[in-house]
C-alpha cells in the first residue's frame, strides 16, 4: 500500500524539523517589515551593545540593530536563492531535455557549451561576473544561475536518455505526437523527482555563495544579507563577537534545513525507499 | 710632559665632558646596535623612489637616499646634504652649499653634479609629483663640486618643502647616469648617502638594510640594521607587534579598531605624530556638473548632512581631526590655515540641510525623499565601505535616498576622473608639504584633466579662486600667501565642490624600547638615523 507523499515526508523526523525552521525563517523574512519597520541599516544607538540587552541580538559597528538586519537579512538570502535557482534548473533542464531527446551532434555542441562552464572554478566565475556586472541583487542572481546550470544539465540529459528508449516514448512517436509534446508531457513529469530534489538543494548552496559574495565586499551594498553582516564583522571579531556569530548562526541552520528538507523530499519521491 | 699639562688636559676633558652632559640632546645616553623591524603594507611596487610616489615605497627608501633638507615638526627645513642654502628675495635663485666628505653608499663622492642630474634629469622628467615641484626650475648650475644654484623663471616657495630624502630623494649620477631611468637595471638596488645600505629584497617577505658605518653624520645611526617586513594578514601584523617581533608600523596597517587594544599594552606606545606633511584628508568629492549637485545649495546641504564626528568616532575610531575646509589644520604653523570658514559641524546641521534642500526647490514627496543618488566609495578598504553606509543614512535623514555602490580600484578611478559618472564619492587626498602640491589639484581649472587620477574631478572652478592660487603658487612672502589661501578656503567652502570630513590621523604604533624613531613631520618616511634601541 502505497502512503500519501506527506505521510512518508513527515515520518522522517530530520526533515520535518528541517521544514519547521524553514517555515519558521520564511515566516521572519516575510513579516520583516511589521517586526523590524524602517531600513535596516538605519543607525538606532549606540555601537557594539551587547546581545540580550536593549536590542534582542545587540548592535553592531555602526550601531545598527542586529536583529532587524537578521530578519531583512533573511528575505534577500531566501529570495536570491529561490530565485537564482529557479533561474538555473529552468536553463539546466531545457538545455538537458534538448539535449538528451535529441542525442547527436546537438548533444555533443550543447555539452561541449556546457562543459565550458564546467570548466571554470565556479565561485571565481561568480567572482568575475558580478565584478564585471557591478555589485547588484540582480547581477548575484544572475552569476549563482550561470554557474549553477551546469549540473542539472548533465542530470535531466542522463535521465532523458534512459527514457527516450522507453516503450512508452516510443509508443507517443509512433502516435505522432510532437517533440515538443513527448519532452514536455510524456518525459518529463517522470524525470521530474530527481530535478526538484537537486534543485532544492541548490538553493541551500545559492544561498552560502550569496553569503561569500557578500562577504568579500561583492554583495548588493544596499540589501542587508547575512553574508555581509559577517563581512562587516568580522574585523570585530575579538571585540564583538555577537557581530559575526549571529548571522552565522542563521546561515548554518537555514542551510541545515534545506538540506534535510531536500533529502526528506528525496527519501519520500525514491520509490526504491517508499515501503521502508 | 710635565704633571701640569697632563692636569690641564684632563680638567679641559671633563670640563667638556659635563658640557656634553648638560646638552639635551645627550640628556640620555644613545645605545649601537639593535635590529628594528618595521612592517610595511602593502608590499612597495618598486624601490624606485625617483619615479614612482607609490605610498609604502618611500617607508623603505627615505633609510637609503638622503635629500638636500630636512625638517622639522615646525615644517621649516633644516640641514641635511645642503650644509646651508639661501633664497634671492625675489625668489628666482635658490643656492645651496652642499656638505663637504658626503660619500654614496659604493664610495664615490656625492657632489654638485648629482644634485644638478637629479633634479633636471630625473625628478624634473619622472617624478610624478616633482614634475610640478620643479616645473620653475630651468637650471640648476654647478660652479664648484660644493655649490647648486637653482634658477628659477618664477618664484616657487612651496618647492623648499619638497626636498626632502622622501620627497626628491638624490641619486648618485655615476649609476643612474646611463641607462634608461624608467626602467633601470639598479632601480631595486638603491644607492644613496643616506644612514642604511640597501642589502637585499627577498619578494614578499623582506627587506634587509644594513647600517652605512662611512655616513656623514659621525657615530649615527645607532641601530645595526632595518627590516621591513610584508606581511599581508591585517591578524597577524598586529600579532607581530604585539609579541615585540615587529616594531614600527604605521599608515594603516594596524587596523583602527586593533590600535586601541595594542595601545594598552605596556610595551607598545602609540603616536599619531610624523604626518604632518603628509596631512591626508577624508573627504567626498561632490560631481558639480551633475544635477541637482550643480547647485550650490544642494551641495552646501549634503555638507551639513554629513555628521563629521560620527565618522571620526565610529569609523575612524577616534583618529581622525575634523577638517574644516581646503587646507589641513595641520597648516597652522606656516600660517597657511584658516577655520574661518563656513561651519558645517553646527548642532542644527541636519535642520539646515533641509532648509537649503527646500530652497532649492527639492520639497520632500509624500514617501518622505526628495530625490535619489548613487553614492560612490573610494574602493580602499572597509572603513571606506563602513563610511558609506553612515553617509547613506545621513542622506536619508534629510531626504536623499542614495544607493551605495562599490567597485574595484580601476573601475572607480576610470568612473570618477575619466567618466565623470558619479553624484558623490568618498576619497582621501595628501595635502602633502605645501597646499600648492596638494591642495592646488582639487579645484584648478587647469587641473581639470580627463584621464589624470586624483586631480580636479568635482571640476568646480571659478576665474577668482584659480587667481588666487595663481597668486599664492607665486608668492615668497608667508603672511601674503597666508591672505590668499584664507581667502580660498573660504570661498571653497562656500561654493563645497567638495565636504571635507576629517584630517585623518594614521596612528603608528611603536615598540617602546625604539627611541627616536618618529623625529619628524615625515614620520615612517623618515631616514631614522637618530633611532636606537635601549637594550
Amino acid at each position: 500500500m502505497q502512503q500519501p507523499f506527506w505521510r512518508r515526508f513527515v515520518r522522517n523526523r530530520p526533515a520535518a524539523f528541517g521544514l519547521a525552521f524553514l517555515a519558521f525563517v520564511v515566516v521572519l523574512a516575510l513579516g520583516a517589515p511589521l517586526l523590524f519597520p524602517g531600513d535596516p541599516f538605519r543607525i538606532v544607538d549606540m555601537t557594539f551593545l551587547p546581545p540580550f540587552g536593549a536590542y534582542l541580538f545587540g548592535t553592531d559597528s555602526l550601531g545598527r540593530d542586529i536583529a532587524a538586519g537578521i530578519a531583512h537579512g533573511g528575505r534577500t538570502s531566501l529570495m536570491v536563492g529561490l530565485v537564482a535557482s529557479i533561474v538555473a534548473v529552468s536553463i539546466g533542464t531545457l538545455l538537458g531535455a534538448v539535449a538528451g531527446f535529441y542525442r547527436g551532434w546537438i548533444d555533443d555542441a550543447l555539452m561541449r557549451f556546457t562543459e565550458f562552464f564546467q570548466t571554470i572554478p565556479t565561485f571565481l566565475f561568480a567572482i568575475v561576473l558580478v565584478a564585471i556586472m557591478s555589485p547588484s541583487r540582480g547581477s548575484i542572481i544572475v552569476a549563482i544561475a550561470v554557474i549553477s546550470w551546469p549540473p542539472i544539465a548533465r542530470l535531466v540529459r542522463g535521465e532523458f536518455m534512459a527514457m527516450r528508449e522507453r516503450e512508452f516514448v516510443q509508443a507517443a512517436i509512433c502516435l505522432g505526437m510532437t517533440d515538443l509534446a513527448i519532452i514536455f508531457r510524456q518525459i518529463l513529469p517522470n524525470v521530474l523527482s530527481p530535478i526538484i530534489v537537486a534543485g532544492s538543494l541548490m538553493v541551500a548552496t545559492a544561498i552560502l555563495i550569496e553569503a561569500a559574495l557578500a562577504f568579500l565586499g561583492l554583495g548588493d551594498s544596499n540589501a542587508m544579507s547575512w553574508g555581509f553582516m559577517i563581512g562587516a564583522g568580522r574585523s570585530f571579531l575579538r571585540d564583538a563577537w555577537w557581530l559575526c556569530a549571529i548571522p552565522g548562526i542563521a546561515i548554518l541552520l537555514t542551510v541545515l534545513s534545506i538540506n534535510l528538507v531536500g533529502e526528506g523530499v528525496n527519501d519520500a519521491l525514491n520509490p526504491r525507499l517508499r515501503t521502508l | 710632559m710635565s704633571g701640569s699639562t697632563i692636569f690641564s688636559r684632563s680638567l679641559a676633558a671633563a670640563l667638556l665632558a659635563a658640557a656634553l652632559c648638560a646638552a639635551p640632546e645627550f640628556a640620555l645616553a644613545q645605545k649601537r646596535g639593535g635590529t628594528l623591524v618595521q612592517i610595511t603594507q602593502p608590499e612597495p611596487p618598486t624601490l624606485a623612489s625617483y619615479l614612482s610616489t607609490s605610498g609604502p615605497i618611500g617607508q623603505v627608501t627615505a633609510k637609503i637616499y638622503d635629500g638636500l633638507l630636512e625638517y622639522g615638526f615646525d615644517m621649516k627645513p633644516q640641514p641635511c646634504l645642503a650644509e646651508s642654502w639661501s633664497v634671492a628675495p625675489d625668489g628666482k635663485t635658490v643656492s645651496f652649499k652642499l656638505r663637504r666628505g658626503v660619500k654614496f653608499h659604493d664610495g664615490k663622492p656625492f657632489t654638485s653634479a648629482d644634485v644638478q642630474f637629479t633634479i633636471m634629469e630625473v625628478l624634473k622628467k619622472v617624478h610624478p609629483r616633482g614634475i610640478g615641484t620643479f616645473k620653475e626650475v630651468t637650471a640648476v648650475e654647478t660652479p664648484d663640486a660644493q655649490t647648486a644654484i637653482f634658477r628659477l623663471a618664477n618664484a616657487a616657495p612651496y618647492m623648499m618643502a619638497a626636498l626632502s630624502g622622501y620627497e626628491s630623494p638624490m641619486i648618485p649620477k655615476h649609476i643612474y647616469g646611463t641607462g634608461d631611468i624608467r626602467s633601470h637595471e639598479s632601480a631595486n638596488k638603491p644607492v644613496g648617502t643616506g644612514p642604511f645600505k640597501f642589502v637585499e629584497w627577498r619578494r614578499g617577505e623582506l627587506v634587509r638594510l644594513d647600517r652605512n658605518p662611512d655616513y656623514w653624520r659621525s657615530g649615527q645611526p645607532y641601530l645595526d640594521r632595518i627590516v621591513v617586513r610584508f606581511i599581508a594578514d591585517s591578524a597577524t601584523r598586529s600579532a607581530l607587534l604585539e609579541k615585540g617581533e615587529a616594531h614600527v608600523a604605521g599608515f594603516g596597517a594596524v587596523p583602527y579598531n586593533d590600535v586601541k587594544r595594542l595601545a594598552a599594552l605596556p610595551g607598545l606606545e602609540v603616536t599619531t605624530k610624523g604626518y604632518e606633511m603628509i596631512s591626508p584628508v577624508v573627504e567626498i568629492t561632490i560631481n558639480t556638473k551633475r544635477p541637482p549637485f550643480d547647485n550650490v545649495k544642494v551641495r552646501q546641504a549634503v555638507s551639513y548632512a554629513v555628521n563629521r564626528q560620527f565618522a571620526i568616532d565610529s569609523i575612524w575610531f577616534g583618529y581622525g581631526r575634523l577638517a574644516t575646509g581646503a587646507i589641513s589644520s595641520n597648516f597652522k604653523a606656516s600660517g597657511l590655515y584658516s577655520a574661518d570658514v563656513r561651519n558645517y559641524s553646527v548642532p542644527n546641521a541636519v535642520e539646515m540641510a533641509n532648509k537649503l534642500l527646500d530652497e532649492a526647490g527639492f520639497p520632500r514627496k509624500a514617501d518622505g525623499t526628495r530625490f535619489e543618488i548613487v553614492h560612490d566609495i573610494t574602493p580602499y578598504g572597509e572603513e571606506w565601505q563602513r563610511f558609506g553606509e553612515a553617509v547613506q543614512q545621513q542622506l536619508a535623514q534629510v531626504g536623499i535616498k542614495a544607493t551605495l555602490r562599490y567597485e574595484d580600484v580601476a573601475t572607480w578611478l576610470k568612473r570618477t576622473y575619466t567618466d565623470y559618472d558619479f553624484f558623490l564619492t568618498s576619497n582621501f587626498l595628501y595635502n602633502l608639504a605645501d597646499p600648492v602640491l596638494g591642495v592646488h589639484r582639487s579645484f584648478h581649472s587647469a587641473l581639470i584633466k580627463q584621464g589624470t587620477v586624483f586631480v580636479n574631478g568635482s571640476r568646480w572652478s571659478s576665474p577668482q579662486t584659480d587667481e588666487l592660487m595663481n597668486k599664492a603658487a607665486l608668492e615668497p612672502d608667508t603672511a601674503k600667501r597666508g591672505a590668499y589661501y584664507a581667502e580660498l578656503q573660504k570661498l571653497t567652502a562656500e561654493a563645497a565642490p567638495i565636504i571635507w570630513v576629517h584630517e585623518l590621523l594614521f596612528p603608528t604604533i611603536l615598540n617602546k624600547r625604539y627611541k627616536d624613531v618618529i623625529v619628524s613631520p615625515l614620520g615612517i618616511y623618515g631616514a631614522y638615523n637618530r633611532a636606537w634601541l635601549d637594550r
